[in-house]
């Protein structure tokens, strides 16, 4: 298990990231703190490798029925919690790399940990 | 929109594994590549004292900038300078040379004009048009073309007033570096009505082919950009461009304009390509059965279309399997009608490396090199 200190947690406050480079690549990894939880993703989008940590960030947008049915409201939910690649816009889930808009897509994540000040990446050798 | 950092990380990872460098070195023809001023004040100094009063008083007065919910503004968020405003983009030559010249070796980028901008087709005033239009040339020329010889122009001119669009070409014909002409996408009539004409045989006089690129007529928000109407959604708006492309390419031949004008290339970009194929299977099979309505067409509609029309590669369409799209690619004839197009700096771009899969050696070098230097005329260099 390799364990690398990436950044001080008050480096990052709550809705903001940090891009790691390089970390296992040229590429590098993006570290978020959403609402208090840190969480790391690779910064190669799975779709077309745009530097995906460079995206903006949102929630999840929902609605039951089209905007034209009575009752119908959008809403946006877990603001900050999806990450949205800068190219085409495919948006994925920071805290699990799901990609909302292709369930078999994923993009790589990695365990964060915490240790006093520090923001520890770990993962299998 | 958080903080990312600065640039750093910001790098795409660019893989720039060519099958095969041809032609002297050359790889990779850049047929959309989208400059912008910062301010419309920019152009003050290519304006007349009349135009720059008209600007000061009306601003640019451009009808509609595109369909209303384009993302971003349609840039490239992974672009923003973090000097600037949120969502601002530091456009000039220095951003265009770092962040897609230099990063993706691109050889030669034909600059299009920035799509906000295509409104100019859909104002009232033809004269106002004809006046952006010069003033942002010589800017272009001033700020783009003279700073770095990979860069080729498309000027843009306006449909809507043929006599100056043809003074407009005139003027500027004799640079080398201007090698096509722009017109938006967005009209009032299709481009084979004769009322164009006019523009079509100066381009054919200087040996200069047509680029129509999506937008215009305030980026199809002022003119019906479906025959039904006017879609609600900018994800449909996207969907009606292959319709608006291929009406053009339909009037374009039963017009007769390539009879008319038999070394004139027109290309359309940025309405996807593969509606090529079944508008050149339909037209075929229609004129055999309709030939004595245009009985000036000597030839099978699919032939003036591969001698004549091309197709910009971006938006490329992913297929459901994808290695459908060699078969797409296959009929569409693409080793003579696809160039290849980023759309640099837009959200929706096609980097010049992942967007196709491994192609045939031969097959890669007309998409990306080969059919951009033939229709701009650009095979010496």
């Amino acid at each position: 298990m390799a364990r690398i200190t990436v950044a001080r947690v008050s480096e990052i406050p709550p809705g903001q990231r940090k891009i790691v480079v390089p970390f296992r690549g040229r590429a590098g990894i993006g570290i978020f703190n959403v609402g208090g939880s840190f969480y790391a993703v690779r910064n190669i989008c799975p779709h077309k490798n745009g530097p995906l940590c460079t995206g903006t960030l949102g929630g999840r947008v929902t609605t039951q029925v089209p905007p034209s049915t009575r009752g119908g409201e959008i809403s946006i939910d877990g603001d900050g919690e999806i990450l949205h690649c800068p190219w085409h816009q495919w948006s994925f889930e920071i805290s699990t790399g799901r990609c909302l808009v292709d369930p078999e897509v994923y993009v790589k994540t990695y365990a964060v940990e915490i240790d006093g000040d520090d923001v520890v990446v770990t993962y299998e050798d | 929109m958080s903080d990312i950092g600065g640039k750093i990380g910001a790098a795409p990872i660019t893989a720039p594994g060519w099958p095969a460098k041809s032609r002297e070195g050359v790889a990779i023809v850049d047929c959309d590549v989208h400059q912008n001023f910062r301010r419309p004040e920019d152009l003050l100094p290519h304006l007349s004292k009349f135009y720059q009063e008209h600007l000061y008083d009306q601003g640019l007065h451009l009808p509609g900038g595109g369909y209303p919910n384009m993302p971003f503004r349609a840039n490239r968020p992974d672009l923003k300078d973090p000097d600037l405003k949120e969502r601002d983009f530091n456009f000039s030559v220095e951003f265009l040379q770092k962040e897609h010249l230099d990063r993706w070796h691109i050889d030669y980028a034909l600059l299009t004009g920035p799509p906000p901008f295509y409104g100019y087709s859909g104002l009232p005033d033809p004269d106002w048009a004809a006046a952006l239009c010069r003033a942002f040339n010589d800017w272009t020329i001033e700020h783009w073309l003279s700073r770095d010889g990979r860069l080729v122009n498309a000027i843009l001119v306006s449909p809507t007033d043929p006599s100056q669009a043809v003074d407009e070409i005139n003027r500027l014909a004799h640079r080398k570096d201007t090698v096509a002409v722009m017109v938006p996408m967005g009209t009032m009539m299709p481009f084979g009505n004769r009322f164009y004409h006019p523009i079509w045989e100066a381009c054919e006089n200087h040996g200069l082919p047509v680029v129509s690129h999506v937008g215009g007529g305030g980026g199809a928000t002022r003119t019906v950009p479906t025959p039904v109407g006017f879609p609600t959604y900018y994800m449909e708006s996207r969907m009606s461009r292959p319709y608006m492309a291929s009406t053009h390419a339909a009037s374009l031949i039963c017009e007769g304009v390539f009879e008319k004008f038999p070394n004139l290339k027109f290309a359309l970009i940025e309405a996807q390509q593969f509606w090529a194929v079944p508008l050149m299977w339909h037209m075929d099979s229609d004129w055999k059965a309709l030939r004595d309505q245009t009985p000036w067409l000597k030839r099978l509609p699919s032939e003036y279309f591969r001698d004549h029309i091309r197709v910009g590669s971006q938006p490329l369409h992913e297929p459901e399997r994808p290695e459908q799209i060699h078969q797409m690619l296959d009929m569409l004839h693409a080793d003579e009608t696809l160039i290849y197009c980023s759309d640099f700096p837009h959200f929706d771009w096609n980097d010049p490396v992942t967007t196709f899969p491994r192609l045939a050696e031969d097959l890669h070098q007309r998409i990306f090199v080969g059919n951009a230097l033939e229709m701009l005329r650009m095979e010496d260099v």
